[in-house]
């Protein structure tokens, strides 16, 4: 056995992305660890742990696979738990997609905030630090009073603007007012014009009318978000973009959750790729959207697992993509 | 009439909320309970709950289509609306409490996990004095204990437990075996893993998996315990008071910091006795294992009907007529009636095993009595080829399907008068103790 010291990073990963946790495994040089979840008959999750985390850093790869959000979410926590009981020195859950980040506050009369719920979940359960990647609304980070690293796609999607287009040929659009910030910030980086869609929702994933806030004509209208679910905002906004004047559109999503028929809205669409990351598990999705570019995250979230596991700072992170 | 109690159903068991409901004259609460496309819970209570008693029914039990973890997020995400509604209290009622069950490492009958060991490497070095190293830069981690599995290997070899099943001494016993392609008769087992029906506790979804897997050398694996936390994540979501039946360890009571009721089952298994069973002055009360004697004998004791126990051996010394694989019947059923009693039913492999030991010991009829018929795997054949003549079950967990597919052969007794009583008199500060004693 090789000499290993206490205190190292483990790895333990989830069911949802595993492809994820083999990319930061394989980026830290590091196997993950031996654990498997399981479903008993009666639907209940086991986790098997298969070697010791006594005294180690523990980090908890586990995104959430669409339509599985809450077995994910019942792993993880069962898994944090295992460790903690284990004896882990310290549990960072490594949530590249947080459930629930959606329902953060009270929209209307008893609606739940279950971002918040999922946030004293996870510390009751036993984690000591969260990763994620673009939460949907920072303000989620006051719900926890553990860390909270939240991680920016953005350093990824400059340097993929940049490799494939020219800056000054471009416009970024934020679909919605919400985002405006996050579509601002590139802009800045890039130094090009900036435009905004208004939109009325009267339900949830309905989209009502669409208005431009800007000028996009000849240009390639990028539009920026953080996450593409049904995709039915991104393909409205393309289609007000190109009726606007647009000479192409293309989308850079961070997580690409692309429920219901996302895939075959995406194909119907005027908008000629759709880039996204893999924070969340995309399976045959590839395949069946031609249009589909995915950044891999991983370099970004491993150097984000090193740093914090040595103490050093992760906020290089946030204007810096690793290779 | 109750007035200010505000009664809210989760999508596990709808049956039992309509009838909770109506024992109690009103009408369940308005919600939308569904789920995003994404796979996220949507929840909205419809109706003001500000200043109520809310009483949240949702059960442990995943099937027809919908998933357990599903149900209990749901449960969590509802409780945490009600508070953040401004509800006076909130109470989750679980007929059937999830995770109630300490899983254990999935093992064959003969005791030999299922899960392959670590391989063993360097055992050489391994002396039983051997002290872990002190771990420092330089000093290999835990040098004493990376052959760990010489323990195990060791302990196999011991007459703890049966150790693998070729090494096994009980032959498989031909003839009267009742499924003989899941092998719960047989002992020979050559490969644990490729062998379905084998293993005990829980049954897995897809054994496949168990295969593959193996721990770091020297690590014993285990598998995680969830009912701590299943009960701080009730607690973390707001839940005052908690009600359940028949808590498959009572000790799940302890792990809460809120008040929890453990309703009985018993009363109405009793009920079922007296009056659907001839003669059942004359029959014996059976507990399956060992862990639910205190429950049979409570019922033996109040009716005044002899008890027996089968007790699970793993360490057959000598073959006897009595043992049926690593069973063994304590006390007398010849011509008799039997009356397995249990809390829970989940793959049916316990309660299986146990009446097809009464029948090889003589019993002339046998009955089942569980209060949770979860039916999982596939419990439903086992139990349909069984010797159990009938399968008494409560509405803890919807059973219109069980019932659709066994027919006759299962009763179900409804609970909801049970819980709603218990609501009524949680609401208005009554004693519950009452309905635990009641007959």
């Amino acid at each position: 056995m090789s000499a290993e010291m206490a205190n190292e990073i483990k790895l333990i990963s989830g069911r949802s992305h595993p492809e994820l946790s083999e990319k930061i495994a394989k980026r830290l040089g590091i196997e993950v660890a031996r654990t498997i979840s399981l479903n008993y008959s009666n639907q209940e999750t086991s986790f098997t742990v298969g070697e010791s985390v006594r005294d180690e850093d523990v980090f908890i790869v586990q995104s959430t696979a669409t339509g599985d959000v809450n077995e994910g979410l019942m792993e993880l926590l069962i898994m944090i738990s295992a460790c903690r009981t284990a004896s882990a020195r310290r549990i960072t859950a490594v949530i590249p997609n947080f459930p629930y980040a959606r329902q953060d506050k009270k929209d209307k009369s008893r609606a739940p905030i279950s971002a918040r719920l999922v946030a004293n979940m996870l510390q009751t359960a036993g984690a000591n630090h969260i990763v994620t990647v673009d939460l949907h609304a920072s303000q989620i980070q006051g719900f926890f009073s553990v860390p909270v690293d939240n991680l920016y796609a953005e350093p990824s999607f400059l340097r993929y603007i940049r490799e494939n287009f020219n800056p000054e040929d471009c416009v970024i659009v934020s679909p919605d007012a919400g985002g405006a910030k996050r579509a601002t910030s590139i802009a800045d980086h890039l130094n090009t014009a900036f435009a905004l869609i208004h939109k009325e929702r009267p339900r949830p994933n309905v989209v009502g009318r669409m208005v431009l806030v800007g000028n996009v004509e000849d240009k390639v209208a990028i539009l920026v978000d953080d996450m593409a679910d049904t995709c039915g905002t991104l393909v409205k906004a393309a289609a007000v973009l190109k009726e606007n004047g647009a000479k192409s559109v293309l989308a850079l999503v961070t997580h690409g959750i692309l429920s219901g028929n996302a895939i075959e809205t995406l194909n119907g669409s005027v908008l000629t790729a759709l880039v996204v990351t893999n924070t969340v598990p995309l399976g045959d999705k590839v395949q069946r959207c031609p249009k589909l570019r995915v950044i891999d995250i991983s370099p970004t979230v491993a150097e984000a697992i090193r740093r914090t596991h040595n103490g050093e700072s992760v906020s290089y992170l946030f204007t810096h993509a690793p290779v | 009439m109750v007035r200010n109690i505000v009664v809210l159903g989760g999508n596990s068991h709808p049956a039992l909320v309509d009838s909770v409901c109506n024992a109690l004259s009103l009408p369940p609460c308005n919600r939308i309970l569904t789920k995003f496309s994404s796979g996220e819970s949507r929840c909205e209570i419809q109706d003001s709950v500000r200043g109520k008693d809310v009483y949240i029914i949702q059960t442990g039990f995943g099937g027809n289509g919908s998933r357990l973890n599903d149900h209990f997020m749901d449960l969590c995400i509802m409780i945490s609306a009600c508070k953040t509604g401004s509800a006076r209290r909130v109470t989750a009622v679980l007929p059937l409490f999830p995770y109630s069950r300490q899983p254990d490492l999935p093992y064959n009958k003969a005791g030999a996990p299922l899960f392959k060991a670590g391989s063993e490497s360097g055992k050489k070095d391994y002396t039983f004095d051997s002290v872990p190293a002190t771990p420092a830069p330089g000093i290999p981690k835990s040098a004493g204990l990376t052959n760990g599995t010489d323990i195990t290997s060791k302990l196999l070899k011991t007459s703890l437990t049966n150790g693998h099943g070729v090494q096994s001494p009980i032959k498989q016993q031909n003839g009267d075996s009742y499924f003989p392609a899941n092998g719960v008769n047989g002992t020979t087992t050559p490969s644990p893993v490729t062998r379905a029906g084998a293993y005990t506790t829980h049954d897995y979804e897809n054994l496949s998996h168990i295969g593959a897997f193996q721990a770091k050398p020297g690590y014993k694996q285990w598998v995680a315990q969830a009912g701590t936390l299943v009960a701080n994540l009730l607690n973390c979501a707001g839940a005052d008071h908690v009600i359940t039946m028949d808590l498959h360890d009572p000790q799940v009571q302890g792990f809460f910091d809120v008040p929890v009721d453990n309703l009985y089952g018993r009363p109405l298994l009793k009920r079922y006795i007296q009056q659907h069973i001839p003669n059942y002055k004359d029959a014996v009360i059976i507990s399956p294992d060992a862990g639910g004697a205190k429950r049979a004998t409570a019922i033996a004791d109040s009716m005044g009907v002899d008890f027996a126990l089968i007790h699970k051996e793993r360490r057959p010394t000598k073959i006897t007529d009595r043992q049926n694989a690593s069973m063994m019947l304590v006390g007398d059923v010849r011509d008799r009636i039997c009356i397995l009693v249990d809390d829970l039913l989940d793959t049916g492999n316990t309660i299986t095993r146990a009446a097809k030991l009464c029948k090889k010991e003589g019993a002339t009829k046998i009955y089942a009595l569980l209060t949770h018929g979860v039916f999982s795997g596939d419990a439903i054949n086992r139990v349909q080829a069984s010797a159990i003549d009938k399968v008494v079950v409560t509405n803890s967990v919807p059973q219109d399907k069980h019932k659709a597919l066994l027919g006759s052969k299962l009763d179900v007794l409804d609970i909801s008068p049970i819980f709603a009583e218990a609501i009524r008199r949680v609401h208005h500060g009554e004693s519950i103790s009452v309905l635990f004693n009641h007959d």
